[in-house]
């Protein structure tokens, strides 16, 4: 179960003011994949962070009974200076997680070979994207949470995470941020829309991208 | 409570491992000078007082008393310097939920814990085989003194680090107060020897406390008449718990 009661989330950078929620309430419901939609800078990611519990809220709680993702998608807690598989090792450290085997299953999956005996900063964006997406594929959580990430490497890595992802989901579910209605509709059964520092639910998706276009 | 208390072990190992990796280096040299570049340079200047003769202020060896103060200088202006760096470059590690900022500290706490543990044990040992140490005549306290040690320079360390957080300016008046360190922590003279009037002044150091303490555990028949055990203790444990508080009060206004 994953909920926000009475959430306030203020951001006060330089002297100006921003509401991201105002005392919002709402329920992800249980085992459904939800879409987060809402135009630029309305705070999808900041929602997202506080659903992982890396960002606190100002007022009020997050509910959160399931083991959750960090948000995939941008490889920001890798080190530069150490090699992919010390950074594998470390993050699966972290989630007592066998770090052999993990690091095994990323191996195959994003498919680094001998990279990833080398340091990440001479990794280039798609294989950083590559390396993120197989290691939180490898560990197990119940809930992931997607920030528009469905659109990394080349077009075969794109239809390989695809249908890893698809597999992923059919025992976890995700809270994904995406402007690609396409990818919406193929991964999501419903969906809430962020809208003027409140939460709208949607029960039907088409329901919630005519809204989405409507506003956004 | 249980998987709580196996989550935190669990991240702080991690996260050590790691500390251990990002400041030795791959080679296995890195381990090498993190051990002995601290003994080099208390061995430098430790040869340098012999050459021109100097005595030693107490016992036989200048090298042992000399070094019971510097070890354990050495140990607090690590911690203190490299624990306020703590949280401005871990940044990254944050974008996972279970790590917290204290947590970055405490690694940095075990790493250099147990290197110091390492450079004492070799150093120490070497200057027995030289024939200029002894076996402390009271482990409890060296111990003791060590740990004290640790909490004082966690204690700093960590204020420091939220201080540094907040502006970068204070990494430049933290060492007005880490330079005279060195010749207020009784290095070179018996702090209770000194003047009245200079011991009312040296005695607010809680660096010469612990190097007090130390050097009643090493030696069977010095007495301090500065040392106060509640001193160092006391203010250590203040000041962490300052650090905690000040930390997860300041954590939303942080991200």
């Amino acid at each position: 179960m994953i909920a926000f009661e009475n959430l306030t989330k203020i951001y006060n950078v330089k002297g100006v003011k921003k509401v991201i929620l105002d005392n919002a309430s709402y329920r992800f419901e249980n085992r459904k994949n939800v879409a987060l939609m809402g135009h630029n800078g309305a705070g999808k990611s900041t929602m997202m962070r506080m659903i992982a519990g890396i960002e606190l809220p100002t007022s009020g709680r997050v509910r959160r009974t399931e083991k959750v993702s960090w948000p995939m998608g941008f490889a920001r807690g890798f080190n530069g200076t150490m090699t992919g598989v010390e950074n594998v090792r470390f993050v699966s450290r972290i989630y007592g997680c066998h770090t052999e085997s993990v690091l095994e299953q990323v191996q195959e999956f994003a498919e680094l070979g001998s990279s990833l005996d080398l340091p990440i900063q001479t990794y280039s964006s798609g294989m950083k994207a590559r390396l993120a997406f197989g290691l939180s594929l490898a560990i197990s959580f119940e809930c992931y949470l997607i920030d528009e990430v469905t659109a990394v490497g080349d077009r075969r890595f794109k239809s390989k995470s695809k249908r890893a992802l698809k597999d992923k989901i059919k025992d976890a579910r995700v809270v994904m941020i995406s402007h690609s209605e396409k990818t919406i509709k193929d991964y999501c059964d419903c969906g809430v829309f962020a809208y003027g520092s409140k939460l709208y639910h949607y029960d039907d998706i088409n329901e919630l991208l005519r809204d989405y276009r409507k506003f956004c | 409570m249980f998987y709580a208390i196996w989550l935190q072990i669990r991240v702080v190992a991690a996260l050590t491992l790691r500390e251990t990796r990002m400041t030795f280096g791959t080679s296995h040299s890195g381990y090498f000078w993190a051990i002995f570049q601290p003994i080099f340079s208390v061995t430098f200047l430790m040869t340098l007082f012999y050459l021109i003769g100097r005595q030693s202020p107490f016992g036989q060896s200048l090298a042992l008393y000399f070094a019971t103060a510097v070890l354990t200088l050495e140990l607090y202006n690590k911690l203190s310097a490299s624990l306020m760096r703590a949280f401005t470059s871990n940044k990254s590690l944050l974008s996972y939920p279970m790590i917290k900022e204290p947590d970055t500290l405490l690694a940095r706490l075990c790493l250099i814990g147990c290197t110091f543990v390492v450079i004492n044990v070799v150093f120490y040992t070497g200057l027995y085989a030289m024939g200029l140490g002894q076996i402390p005549a009271h482990p409890e306290r060296v111990i003791f003194a060590f740990l004290t040690t640790c909490l004082l320079g966690f204690g700093v360390g960590s204020v420091n680090a939220i201080l540094y957080q907040k502006n970068k300016a204070w990494q430049h008046i933290e060492k007005i107060f880490a330079r005279p360190l060195f010749f207020l922590s009784g290095v070179f003279y018996i702090p209770s020897s000194m003047p009245p009037e200079a011991v009312a002044i040296i005695k607010w150091n809680p660096i010469l406390h612990v190097v007090e303490w130390n050097r009643e555990g090493f030696y069977s028949n010095y007495r301090s008449d500065v040392l106060n055990i509640a001193y160092p203790l006391g203010l250590g444990a203040a000041l962490v718990i300052v650090a905690l508080f000040a930390e997860r009060i300041t954590r939303k206004q942080r991200v």
